[in-house]
């Protein structure tokens, strides 16, 4: 029901504002839907992502907290895990599979334990650490593999346009 | 797809179409009255009334007209020329549609892109659905008979229509947490008047039934008894929601104990409530087509094929409910049976909130693995996936499976307030499982015997525990899981600095690129001016923020906190461009000495 599923987004983005985790701020864009947030992230320290603000965009199922949001990124984004349109592809963000023998798999999945704050920490990591072996966008998977310093030049080129500063 | 085809037809304007018609039926009514006027006329008219069987007593009386009389006469006159006729066919369509904008400003206001989406693909379909019906099932031959199914599907249509953009409203209005409450007295009036509406077409069915027959009636009162079932619906989840509403706002301490209870019961509620409405439409809408299908001799036409199709969707639908609801039932048993409701102590020595709704627990049902969670909450969990949601221990719930529940398993029992111990037996609910027992002493949150877990399990919850602690390695979470079982226990620890990090060296020789790309510059000088041009012009924006109060505080007004959050974004967006030029400034500076 959308009026439980309310609630607990209004106590997470009650949460998100009194207590932010450094560089990560959200909450819904327009109170008449609180069902699509914005979020802005940093870019972790020591990354070649390091200074970017992101800006992504979260759209919650009315059945929230029972499935996972979905996560795009506004902005121009090259990374192995966020399909070209912005997509963010974290295990975190799927849904349980109903297959019992995919035990291990099913660990790392939604759960309504999660929240707005994990998933957001998880993508911070996930810009932190790429995991090429899942690539959803193979070009990058393969320049992060190959070709580092390429693959730096052009999140660098991302980081400014996402600052906007003039390359 | 009839729909995307008749889209791209070129609809005229509805300013147009309603000044057109009102023009044509002016032009008709003009036509009609100076035809009455013409005093030859008059004996034709006469004629035709006592021919068409209308003994009118009045007519001998000359040419002294009542006012009533002389509209009744314009009225047969009309429709007795078939261009008029049309005209007062095409009015009456034209009133419709104007009732129905009138409404949709009234209620609705502007549609959202969703909802106007909807309602085109429900016209659509609705037109071609009773096109279908009227030329293939019923097959009428007459004119009048075409007239009088187009005007009934008419009315219908516009009431379904209605209903279906109140829904799409409702569920729009549920998003929000600061919706007017005009909106929703508006909303559930319009939906209580399409309720009459469709109680009083079904009396009209009745009505024709009796001189139509018993298969008349039957097509005509269930299409409205599905009107008004799923306009019920959506009156009573309204309700619902709105109750839920006012709950949360206007809770006191008093009576919250009792409202507890109902809220308990309120999930099952909303369920039944919920599986019982859509059942009752989809099975109207199969046995609709069923008499269909059966009635009319069509069992091989075009018509009898697109029947099909939609039973063979209807019955899926219907057996997708079943299976659901068979789950529900399975999954409330198990629950009732094999987890005990925690107490009193349980509850208040776990002061956390239930981690699915994250509102506070009365009353909560304890998984094996001593995790607390709402009754209602873990069985909306469960039904999707069979594992607890804090540590994805699995359970052993098997929808398909059709044994019979097993005694209720002794899976934890509580010994002392502070040392509790726990068996679980793995082999119970899955085969590979394993079997172990754990004392836990809360006093020093140490345990007292070794117990073996699934490495999954473990990186489970070492990666909840990291996305707390970023910069412990997984290998010391794990080993400290190992210890503790329990990723609560674990933070804890790491809190208390019982687990320290040791010194991780990140590689930082990543931001090799950015000397690259300022030794592409040439002229040193003009890049520090526009560097500190930038810096400045950020300033002037900085300054402007902080006057205004963004600090961390949450508050009650929507439109505060929308602004609060937009300030709250432009600061960060400032600051980062702030430290990325003071960094690049940095940079620079040591490229230029070196």
């Amino acid at each position: 029901m959308a009026g439980s599923a309310l609630r607990r987004l209004m106590a997470e983005y009650k949460q998100l504002t009194l207590n932010p985790p450094e560089g990560i701020i959200a909450g819904p864009i327009n109170e008449e839907n609180f069902f699509e947030w914005e979020a802005l992230i940093t870019g972790p320290e020591g990354t070649c992502f390091e200074g970017g603000v992101f800006p992504a965009k979260l759209v919650f199922p009315s059945d929230y907290p029972l499935s996972p949001p979905k996560m795009q990124f506004t902005c121009e984004m090259f990374h192995p895990n966020i399909y070209s349109d912005g997509r963010v592809c974290i295990s975190i963000l799927h849904a349980p599979g109903d297959d019992p023998m995919g035990y291990e798999t099913s660990a790392e999945r939604w759960s309504p334990v999660q929240s707005v704050e994990k998933i957001l920490l998880s993508v911070v990591s996930m810009l932190a650490e790429p995991n090429d072996e899942s690539g959803a966008n193979v070009d990058a998977a393969k320049m992060w593999r190959e070709n580092r310093d390429e693959f730096n030049r052009i999140a660098e080129k991302i980081v400014r346009r996402t600052l906007g500063i003039p390359i | 797809m009839p729909a995307s085809v008749l889209q791209r037809l070129p609809m005229p304007n509805l300013k147009i179409y309603s000044s057109v018609s009102v023009l044509a039926l002016s032009a008709c009514i003009y036509y009609a009255v100076q035809n009455i006027k013409d005093p030859k006329n008059i004996i034709d008219t006469e004629n035709e009334i006592e021919k068409l069987g209308m003994n009118n007593t009045n007519s001998s009386d000359g040419p002294v007209r009542t006012v009533t009389q002389f509209l009744s006469d314009v009225f047969y006159l009309m429709m007795r020329e078939n261009v008029c006729t049309w005209t007062m066919i095409n009015m009456a369509f034209c009133w419709l549609i104007l009732v129905g904008r009138v409404v949709q400003k009234l209620v609705f206001g502007e549609l959202r892109v969703s909802e106007q989406q909807h309602l085109k693909d429900k016209f659509w379909n609705f037109i071609f659905y009773k096109f279908i019906f009227v030329f293939g099932v019923i097959n009428v031959q007459y004119i009048d008979e075409v007239l009088l199914w187009c005007s009934w599907f008419a009315v219908l249509g516009f009431l379904h229509l209605l209903s279906q953009l109140c829904t799409d409203r409702f569920e729009y209005l549920s998003f929000s947490p600061t919706t007017p409450i005009w909106h929703h007295v508006k909303l559930m009036c319009l939906l209580a008047a399409i309720l009459m509406l469709s109680c009083f077409m079904l009396l009209v069915s009745v009505f024709v039934g009796f001189f139509g027959g018993i298969h008349t009636f039957a097509f005509m009162s269930a299409e409205v008894i599905h009107l008004g079932v799923r306009t019920l619906h959506t009156i009573i989840r309204y309700g619902l929601h709105l109750y839920d509403l006012r709950q949360e706002g206007g809770m006191s301490a008093a009576n919250q104990s009792e409202e507890c209870k109902v809220w308990e019961r309120r999930g099952s509620i909303a369920y039944y409530t919920e599986m019982g409405f859509e059942l009752t439409a989809l099975i109207i809408d199969l046995l609709h087509h069923i008499h269909m299908l059966f009635w009319s001799n069509i069992f091989l036409s075009m018509a009898s094929l697109v029947i099909c199709m939609q039973m063979r969707y209807l019955f899926y639908e219907i057996q997708r409910k079943y299976k659901k609801h068979r789950n529900y039932l399975w999954v409330r048993n198990h629950l009732e049976q094999n987890y005990p409701m925690a107490t009193v102590e349980e509850l208040t020595e776990n002061s956390d909130n239930c981690a699915i709704c994250w509102e506070k627990m009365d009353s909560a049902r304890k998984l094996p693995c001593n995790h607390l969670f709402h009754n209602t909450c873990l069985l909306s969990w469960l039904e999707q996936d069979t594992s607890c949601p804090t540590c994805r221990l699995a359970l052993n719930i098997q929808s398909t499976r059709r044994d019979p529940v097993e005694p209720p398993a002794e899976v934890a029992q509580p010994v002392r307030r502070h040392l509790s111990f726990f068996h679980f037996d793995g082999s119970r609910y899955v085969s590979w499982f394993p079997s172990f027992s754990v004392e836990i002493n809360h006093s020093n949150l140490q345990r007292q015997e070794p117990a073996p877990a699934t490495t999954s399990q473990l990186e489970a919850m070492a990666r909840q525990v990291q996305t707390l602690f970023p910069h412990l390695t997984t290998s010391i979470i794990i080993d400290d899981l190992r210890v503790t079982r329990s990723v609560e226990l674990t933070v804890e620890n790491v809190l208390d600095g019982r687990l320290v990090a040791p010194h991780v060296f990140r590689d930082v020789d990543f931001t090799s690129p950015t000397s690259t790309t300022y030794a592409v510059a040439s002229n040193e000088p003009d890049k520090e001016r526009s560097w500190h041009e930038l810096t400045a012009t950020s300033d002037n924006v900085a300054e402007n923020e902080d006057s205004a109060v963004i600090g961390s505080r949450f508050s009650k007004s929507s439109t505060e906190r929308e602004q609060i959050l937009l300030k709250r974004k432009e600061k960060l967006l400032h600051n980062a461009r702030k430290r990325y030029i003071e960094k690049r400034k940095q940079t620079e500076h040591v490229h230029s000495q070196s």
